[in-house]
C-alpha cells in the first residue's frame, strides 16, 4: 500500500501534476457544482413534494414533536445578535469546534476510506479533510458552522433547525454572502484560489424542522439499489441535544441519515458541579457572556450518557475521538482550545458508523 | 466558467429569492465595484517595507500555523495583495553585488536590531541568504555601562539557554542546519542580529516572487479607503468589503486605476500611515522624548584588542541618552573576509547636540564618538559630591547621608564581588574597539514615543489596532526610543499575532475581518503588549536621563554654563539606578529574564 502510495505520488511528480492547483482543480470544481446542483434538485423535490416549507411557514400551529416551544422562542429572539462575536460566544467557540471536526474526520475518515481513493482525491482530502463532503448541520441557529463547513470545501451543507426565525437570519446572511462572491466569480480573472477560500455557500437551510422530520422525507425519498449516495458524510450536533426534550429520539435521527464511515459530532455541556459553576452561574449571572436562562442544568449530558444514546442500540456506531473545549487562562478574551482529558464542562465527540461487514 | 450555473445554483440554494430582489443586490454590487480592474483580496497588505513583506511572508508560510492537518501543504486558500508605495527593492543577490567594492559599499546606517524571535520569523531560507550574504551582524554577547556609576551590565547567549532548552525560544542554530559544523562545540545563542533594511526587504520580496497566492504591486498610491463603519459590525448581514482604490504608474509613464477590495486591509506603512490618517477612528497618544537620534556606519580599528569583541553590541549611557555600537556584516567568518570592519552607531541625545553631531566634519566626529564611547564606568564614585556638602553643613542630615552613602557602596561592592562567584568574565569590563572614520552619511532622526488608544464611547470599543476590516501593524502602531532595539520587533511580534489569526480564520472558514472576534483578539493582545514594551521602554530612558555628577560628560558643558551644581537627589537616584544595574548583572535569574524578554520569549511561568 504505502509502496504504492510513492510510486503514484512519483508518478504524478514526475508528469507534472506535483505543480497542480492550489486548491480546487478546475474539472473538480466543475464537477462539483454539478454534482450539488443534481443534489440540490433532489432536495427541492424532497421539500416540495412533502410541503416541508409550507410546514415551516405554519410552525406556530402545529408542534413538532422534538422541540420544546420555550426554546425555539428562546433562539428565535435572539436571532438578530447570532452573527456578533461580543455577544454570541458560539461565535468564539467556532475556530475550536472546526479543529476538531478536521483533526477527526482527517484522522478517521481519510484513512478509512484511503483504498478507495485515488491519489488526487487523497491529496487534496489531506489539504481540506472537508473538501467534497456531505454535511448535516443540525440546530444549524444563524448558520455559524453551517457556512464555515461550506467555505471549507464541503458540496453539500444542509442545516437544519427547529426556529424558523434564526434560518431566516442564516438563510440572510448566506444570501449576502453568495451574492457578494457572485460578483467575484463574475469578475475576476479565472483563478481558482478565490474560488477556494470564498467558497460557493452550497448551503441549504431548512427552518422550523425537526431532525426526525427531515430524516422521514429523507428516507421516504425511493433509494437506488439501497445506494447511501443520498446520505451524510459528516453529521454535527453541536451545542443541541441540551436544548431538545428527547436527545435519544434526536442522536438515532441523526444516525439514520448517516453513509457508512460517517462520523457524527456531538457537543454539549457535562452535567457536573463545575459546569454548574462555569456554564451557569460564571457564564450567565457573573460575566453575563451568555444570556440568562440559556441553558438547563439538567439537560446536560456527560460523554458516556452521550455514548450510550448514539451507540447503545446501534452496534455499528463507535466513538472514536472525545475532547474537552477550554477556555485559555486569562478567559476574557473567550479564547477555546482543545483539552483531550479535561471534558467536565464542554465537550465535544465524535461517532463513527462502521461498515457492518 | 460561465457564470449562469452559478446564478441558477444561487438562486436554488437561497429559497429562490425575488428575482427582482436578487438582481437589485446583485446591480447594487457593480455599481460599487467596476467591473473592469477590480479584484478582491483576502488580505491587503499597505506597505511592503520590512514589516509588511515579513507579514505577507508568514502568511505564506505554510509549515507554521495552528492545524496540523494542513501542515506543509499549500492549502490555504490565501490571496493577498501587497502594496508599495515604492517601485518594489531589487533581489537581495544584486544588493549584495552592487556593493561588492570595497571602497564604494558600506553598511548602510538605517539598520535593525533584530531578537531571535523576530529572526525565526523570517523564516530559515530568508535568514539563512542573509547570513550567507553577510548582511546579519550577529551579536552574542552586550555590554551595557554608564557614565556616571559603577555599573555594568553583560549579557551572554548563554543567558538564553534555558528558554531555548524549555522550548520557549527558537535555537536559531537548528534553523540555520549547520549541522556540517561539529556537533562537539555548541555554538552560543545569539542575543540577536543588526540587519539593514535594504538588504532584509530585499531578502524577504525574493521569497514573495516565487509564491503565485500574493500579487506585489509596486509604485502604487492609495488614493481612497472606504472602510465598513462600527454599526455594520456584528449584524445579520456581513460588513461590507474594504474598498481601495489606488494608482499604480506604470514604467512607461501611464497611471493604471486599481479597485481592490479586501476582507482585511492591514495597515504596515509606517509611523506616518495613510491608511490609519484616512480611515480614522485610530486615536494616538504622541509624545516627543525631546531628544534626536543620530546614525552612521564606522570602520573600526581592529589594530589592538579587537579579538573576541567582533560579535559584540556595546551600549554606553550618557546623561541624554546611550551611544550604542552594534556589529554588522559579520555573519561570515571575518577570517575569511580581509575587508574593513564595520559597526553601527546610534547615539540619541538633545536635538541641539544631534545638531551639532550632525554639523561636525567626519574625523571631528570619530574623535567625539570615541572620546565618549571608550571609556569604563566610574569605580564607585562618592554619592555626596562634594558641592552638595556645605548645604547641608553641620546638620545630622550630614550624618545621615553619610551612612546611606557607605552603605549604598558597600551593597554596590558586594554585588559586584558576587558576580565574580558566578562567571569572572561578567565582570570584566572590555573597552570598545575605536572608530576610525566614518564610512557613511551620518543620518538625524527625532524620537517619538506614540501609541494607539482605545476609547470605549457607546459601550464598545473603538480605536486601538483595529476598526472594522482594518488592522494596524508596526510602527503604524507603535513607536518607540530606539535604546532597547525593541522597535522592529515589537513589529514583528504585531505580525506574529495577526498572522495567527488569519490563519485561525482561514483554517476555520470564517471571515477574518467580518467579525469582531479575530479583530478584538488581536486588539487585546496587542494592546497588552505594545502598552507593556512601550511603557517598559519609556521607564528606562525616564530612569536613565537622571544623571549624577560626571566630568567629562556632555551634559557638564551645559550644566556647568548654567551655573547649577549637579548632585544631591539626582546623584541618589542615579546611585539606585548603578545598584539596580548591578544587581540585575550579579543575580542570575533576574539577568536571564531581561535578557529573555529582549530576546521576545516569553518569561517562566507566564502563559
Amino acid at each position: 500500500m504505502v509502496s504504492a502510495t510513492l510510486l503514484s505520488t512519483a508518478g504524478a511528480i514526475l508528469n507534472g501534476r506535483h505543480r497542480a492547483p492550489p486548491f480546487l482543480l478546475r474539472k473538480e470544481l466543475v464537477f462539483g457544482c454539478f454534482t450539488t446542483f443534481s443534489k440540490l434538485m433532489y432536495l427541492r423535490e424532497a421539500s416540495s413534494s412533502n410541503n416541508i416549507v409550507d410546514k415551516s411557514a405554519s410552525i406556530n400551529e402545529v408542534e413538532p414533536p422534538n422541540a420544546s416551544q420555550i426554546e425555539v422562542n428562546k433562539f428565535s429572539s435572539f436571532a438578530s445578535q447570532w452573527w456578533d462575536s461580543r455577544s454570541n460566544p458560539l461565535v468564539s467557540m467556532n475556530p475550536v469546534r472546526i479543529k476538531f471536526l478536521r483533526d477527526a474526520v482527517h484522522q478517521f475518515q481519510v484513512q478509512r476510506l484511503s483504498a478507495s481513493l485515488t491519489e488526487d482525491y487523497k491529496q487534496t482530502t489531506h489539504r481540506l479533510p472537508l473538501y467534497n463532503k456531505q454535511i448535516l448541520d443540525i440546530g444549524c441557529g444563524g448558520g455559524l458552522l453551517t457556512e464555515s463547513l461550506s467555505r471549507l470545501g464541503a458540496s453539500l451543507v444542509v442545516g437544519v433547525d427547529a426556529s424558523p426565525k434564526v434560518v431566516d437570519a442564516a438563510k440572510l446572511h448566506s444570501f449576502h454572502e453568495s451574492s457578494r462572491l457572485f460578483t467575484f466569480v463574475h469578475n475576476e480573472r479565472q483563478n481558482d484560489n478565490e474560488l477556494g477560500y470564498n467558497g460557493i455557500p452550497r448551503v441549504h437551510y431548512f427552518g422550523g424542522l425537526t431532525v426526525e422530520e427531515l430524516a422521514a422525507k429523507w428516507h421516504s425519498k425511493p433509494n437506488v439499489n439501497g445506494s447511501s449516495e443520498h446520505l451524510f458524510d459528516i453529521i454535527t450536533a453541536l451545542e443541541v441535544v441540551e436544548h431538545v426534550p428527547n436527545p435519544r429520539s434526536l442522536l438515532q435521527a441523526a444516525t439514520s441519515l448517516l453513509k457508512p464511515n460517517g462520523i457524527l459530532f456531538v457537543s454539549t455541556i457535562n452535567r457536573t458541579i463545575k459546569s454548574y459553576a462555569i456554564a451557569i452561574l460564571a457564564a450567565e449571572y457573573f460575566t453575563s457572556k451568555v444570556p440568562v436562562g440559556t441553558h438547563n442544568w439538567e439537560q446536560f449530558l456527560s460523554p458516556k450518557e452521550v455514548e450510550t444514546l448514539v451507540c447503545g442500540g446501534d452496534d455499528s456506531m463507535k466513538q472514536v475521538l472525545l475532547s474537552g473545549m477550554v477556555l485559555r487562562p486569562p478567559f476574557i478574551d473567550m479564547q477555546w482550545s482543545l483539552n483531550y482529558t479535561d471534558t467536565d464542562v464542554n465537550w465535544i465527540g465524535a461517532y463513527q458508523k462502521h461498515s457492518m461487514n | 466558467m460561465s457564470s449562469a450555473p452559478i446564478i441558477r445554483q444561487l438562486t436554488t440554494q437561497l429559497g429562490r429569492p425575488s428575482s427582482r430582489k436578487f438582481h437589485q443586490c446583485i446591480s447594487r454590487l457593480h455599481s460599487t465595484a467596476p467591473r473592469s480592474k477590480h479584484e478582491h483580496y483576502n488580505i491587503v497588505i499597505a506597505g511592503g517595507g520590512a514589516v509588511g513583506s515579513a507579514l505577507a511572508r508568514l502568511l505564506l508560510d505554510d509549515s507554521f500555523g495552528l492545524d496540523a492537518s494542513s501542515r506543509n501543504n499549500r492549502s490555504r486558500p490565501l490571496k493577498i495583495a501587497l502594496l508599495e508605495q515604492r517601485s518594489s527593492p531589487p533581489p537581495l543577490c544584486d544588493v549584495v553585488d552592487s556593493s561588492s567594492e570595497p571602497n564604494s559599499s558600506f553598511p548602510h546606517p538605517r539598520a535593525y536590531a533584530l531578537s531571535p524571535t523576530s529572526l525565526s520569523y523570517l523564516g530559515p531560507s530568508v535568514l539563512q541568504s542573509l547570513v550567507r550574504s553577510n548582511r546579519c551582524g550577529i551579536y552574542d554577547s552586550m555590554q551595557i555601562w554608564e557614565h556616571d556609576g559603577p555599573a555594568q551590565l553583560h549579557f551572554v547567549g548563554d543567558d538564553l539557554d534555558g528558554a531555548i532548552n524549555d522550548g520557549r525560544l527558537v535555537n536559531l542554530h537548528s534553523y540555520l542546519q549547520k549541522s556540517d559544523e561539529s556537533d562537539a562545540v555548541k555554538p552560543k545563542p545569539w542575543l540577536g542580529a543588526v540587519v539593514e533594511d535594504a538588504p532584509l526587504v530585499s531578502a524577504i520580496w525574493d521569497e514573495l516572487r516565487n509564491d503565485d497566492r500574493i500579487d506585489l504591486l509596486d509604485n502604487v498610491q492609495i488614493k481612497t479607503i472606504e472602510a465598513p463603519s462600527y454599526n455594520a459590525m456584528g449584524k445579520i448581514e456581513p460588513p461590507p468589503h474594504v474598498y481601495i482604490t489606488c494608482t499604480r504608474s506604470q514604467k512607461d509613464g501611464q497611471d493604471e486605476n486599481h479597485t481592490l477590495s479586501a476582507d482585511l486591509l492591514v495597515a504596515a506603512d509606517g509611523a506616518n500611515s495613510f491608511v490609519r490618517k484616512s480611515v480614522g477612528n485610530f486615536p494616538m497618544m504622541t509624545r516627543s522624548y525631546g531628544r534626536k537620534a543620530v546614525t552612521c556606519t564606522v570602520e573600526l580599528d581592529t589594530s589592538k584588542s579587537y579579538q573576541g569583541m567582533a560579535k559584540t553590541a556595546f551600549q554606553r549611557f550618557l546623561p541624554y541618552g546611550p551611544i550604542a555600537l552594534l556589529p554588522v556584516w559579520n555573519s561570515v567568518d571575518t577570517n575569511q573576509t580581509s575587508g574593513p570592519i564595520y559597526a553601527n552607531v546610534v547615539w540619541s541625545t538633545t536635538p541641539s547636540e544631534a545638531n551639532h553631531l550632525l554639523s561636525l566634519s567626519s574625523s571631528d566626529f570619530v574623535s567625539t564618538l570615541n572620546h565618549y564611547l571608550c571609556q569604563g564606568p566610574n569605580v564607585n564614585p562618592s554619592l555626596l559630591a562634594d558641592s552638595t556638602v556645605p548645604c547641608i553643613n553641620g546638620s545630622v542630615f550630614t550624618k545621615l547621608a553619610k551612612e546611606i552613602d557607605s552603605f549604598l557602596r558597600t551593597a554596590n561592592t558586594a554585588l559586584t564581588m558576587g558576580t565574580w562567584t558566578e562567571s569572572p568574565s561578567r565582570n570584566f569590563f572590555r573597552m570598545p574597539p575605536r572608530s576610525v572614520r566614518v564610512a557613511s552619511p551620518i543620518l538625524g532622526f527625532d524620537l517619538t514615543l506614540s501609541h494607539v488608544l482605545t476609547s470605549s464611547g457607546s459601550g464598545s470599543r473603538r480605536g486601538g489596532y483595529t476598526s472594522p476590516r482594518v488592522a494596524l501593524v508596526g510602527d503604524a502602531a507603535h513607536t518607540m526610543h530606539p535604546m532597547a532595539g525593541q522597535g522592529l520587533n515589537l513589529g514583528m511580534a504585531d505580525v506574529h499575532a495577526l498572522a495567527n489569526l488569519v490563519k485561525e480564520a482561514v483554517d476555520s472558514g470564517m471571515d477574518v475581518g467580518g467579525t469582531d472576534l479575530f479583530l478584538d483578539r488581536y486588539n487585546d493582545d496587542r494592546m497588552l503588549k505594545g502598552w507593556g514594551m512601550v511603557g517598559g521602554v519609556h521607564g528606562l530612558h525616564e530612569v536613565f536621563g537622571y544623571s549624577g555628577s560626571v566630568p567629562n560628560s556632555v551634559a557638564d558643558t551645559e550644566q556647568y554654563q548654567r551655573g547649577g551644581s549637579v548632585g544631591g537627589i539626582h546623584s541618589l537616584l542615579g546611585y539606585s539606578r548603578s545598584l539596580g544595574m548591578n544587581i540585575v548583572n550579579g543575580i542570575g535569574p533576574v539577568r536571564r529574564v531581561l535578557a529573555e524578554v529582549a530576546a521576545g520569549a516569553t518569561p517562566k511561568g507566564i502563559p
